[in-house]
């Protein structure tokens, strides 16, 4: 017990906590995909995915399917779910449901720029963007031409404005540019979502902080990792490290000289709940990182809705649903691919 | 007398033929040889591009992010056609511009090629600085070499972003492999028709 939810919380929350548990029902269980695994077909998968909540969403795809075309209809019911819980909701939790949505906003906003630098036709990437991450005046974003435009036509009227402060320049955009301003929107995103959370107190502040926390030190590994052998400086990247979590700041300080794999891993195995992780890795190896991360990742989801008057469940539902999307994507490619011996590399149970 | 020479010629000729039909039949070896490799080559490619989606997101690794701009290519193909020195043509693959002169690409490619398939492993390291340092000793240029292909590599693999997985850096190298794989399934693919003209050649003077 951290206050006195139990007495307020069902007022406001009530309904939608249970709609949310009643979603969460919904969840692929270990034998479902192990139906998944076997179909020989992407036409198998349809067929089997008709008996789940998915159903309505394939039923109406000729064939024959592709495996972007099952994401995007499992990725339509996760939108449809999540614009009923959110016309519904009351503050603080309207604004708790919005905040899950900014990460998808940042990944279409950079999105649409790096496709324009590519010159790329701007009704093209808006089909590939996020749902989730939409907003009004998305198209405008191809006019821009530095990131101070970028924040005075289009941003400045967003949630993501606020964010934007640590990285206008007048510089021009290029590949580099937009993967700092990236990570660094995503940096000041889970900053002010972590310190919402806090001031939301109780078993919400609670779950939602340790949730957050790992998912910073997650990006911070993720950083590390994919700016091995490039151009980004010590300095640079100790700067897209986020100012909370585990890892901050003396784990941070290590991650930033490390120059290979093992390097990481000796920063990580310092800390008790990343020594596991890193375990289950062979020396030099990373390719089943990402795995690990997600299956430690679902395991606090799931131990969210342990408890009950809390907003972390919101979060972990709509995180658990991302996962089985990818799930789904993944048993998708290694049908389509023939390579159902490689389906369990990446498939990871919820239930 | 003219007996044994006679002998001597048809056993001459015998063997000949028998060094076409063997020529032949070693390149449709190492052609088939060549197709599988290919084959698996691409198989692993595609199914670390599917990984390297599922890891760093489709948004990230999307067709609607390749850069449409003009811009030179990193890598080219030469071919040496027939003529009366050459029996057949000849395909020589020069990776990552790493240098206007054609002869010496074709070596450094080579050079490249053979250093980043033997150092192709699961890990993400790019840079190999016990590697650089004793290649150091012996000479400049291979870490040049070395450090100015993998600048081209990450720089067309810049369009999915400056920071990309693992993943996708290992699916580059599979292409990569199955691009070299192509190109030398080619050089067979001329010399299995030059033995193939030979054998038919062979045949026709017997009959």
């Amino acid at each position: 017990m951290y206050g006195f939810e139990a007495l307020t919380f069902n007022i406001h929350g009530g309904y939608l906590e249970a709609i949310v548990r009643g979603y969460r029902s919904g969840l692929l269980t270990a034998a479902d995909y192990n139906n998944l695994c076997q179909c020989e077909t992407l036409d198998d998968i349809k067929m089997h995915l008709s008996a789940t909540e998915y159903g309505p969403y394939l039923q109406n795809e000729p064939s024959p399917l592709h495996t972007t075309t099952i994401v995007e209809k499992c990725t339509l019911k996760l939108v449809d779910e999540y614009k009923h819980m959110l016309t519904q909701a009351t503050e603080p939790l309207s604004t708790f449901l919005e905040y899950i949505t900014y990460g998808h906003m940042i990944d279409n906003v950079v999105l649409i720029v790096t496709g324009t630098l590519h010159e790329r036709d701007v009704q093209e990437l808006l089909e590939k963007c996020h749902p989730l991450g939409m907003f009004d005046s998305i198209a405008t974003l191809a006019v821009a031409q530095n990131m101070r435009e970028l924040y005075r036509l289009v941003l400045v009227d967003t949630p993501l404005a606020p964010y934007f402060s640590e990285c206008i320049t007048s510089e021009d955009l290029d590949d580099m540019n937009i993967e700092i301003m990236r990570n660094t929107l995503y940096k000041a995103y889970l900053e002010d979502f972590y310190r919402f959370c806090q001031k939301l107190g109780g078993a919400t502040a609670e779950i939602m902080c340790d949730l957050l926390a790992f998912e910073a030190d997650r990006r911070a590994v993720n950083i590390t990792i994919n700016s091995i052998g490039t151009e980004l400086t010590r300095d640079d990247r100790r700067k897209l490290y986020s100012n909370f979590g585990l890892l901050y700041p003396y784990g941070h300080e290590e991650l930033a000289v490390c120059e290979d794999i093992d390097q990481v891993r000796g920063a990580m195995e310092k800390y008790p709940p990343y020594q596991s992780i890193f375990s289950k890795l062979s020396y030099g190896e990373s390719q089943m990182l990402d795995k690990a991360f997600y299956e430690e990742e679902v395991k606090r989801l799931c131990l969210a809705f342990e408890q009950q008057f809390h907003y972390a469940v919101f979060f972990a539902y709509m995180r658990l649903r991302e996962q089985e999307i990818r799930n789904l994507m993944w048993i998708s490619e290694c049908v389509a691919q023939n390579q159902k011996a490689r389906v369990h590399d990446s498939v990871v149970f919820i239930f | 007398m003219q007996t044994s020479e006679n002998g001597m010629e048809s056993t001459n000729e015998l063997s000949e033929s028998d060094r076409h039909i063997l020529n032949f039949l070693d390149s449709m070896d190492s052609y088939l040889i060549l197709m599988d490799s290919l084959s698996s080559a691409l198989r692993q490619g595609w199914l670390e591009l599917a990984s390297a989606r599922h890891s760093m997101g489709a948004s990230r690794v999307s067709s609607a992010l390749f850069d449409l701009k003009s811009h030179n290519a990193p890598t080219t193909l030469q071919v040496n056609n027939a003529g009366p020195d050459v029996e057949f043509p000849h395909f020589t693959l020069c990776k990552w511009a790493l240098s206007s002169d054609p002869e010496k690409r074709s070596e450094e490619a080579k050079f490249e090629e053979d250093e980043m398939l033997q150092n192709k492993s699961n890990s993400p390291r790019l840079q190999h600085p016990e590697l650089q340092e004793s290649k150091a000793e012996g000479g400049g240029s291979p870490v040049t070499i070395g450090n100015q292909a993998q600048k081209e590599r990450l720089k067309s693999l810049s369009m999915f972003g400056a920071l990309v997985s693992p993943k996708l850096r290992s699916t580059q190298l599979s292409f990569e492999k199955a691009l070299e794989a192509l190109v030398e399934i080619s050089n067979v693919r001329a010399s299995l028709l030059c033995a193939y003209d030979q054998v038919q050649k062979d045949l026709k003077n017997t009959t």
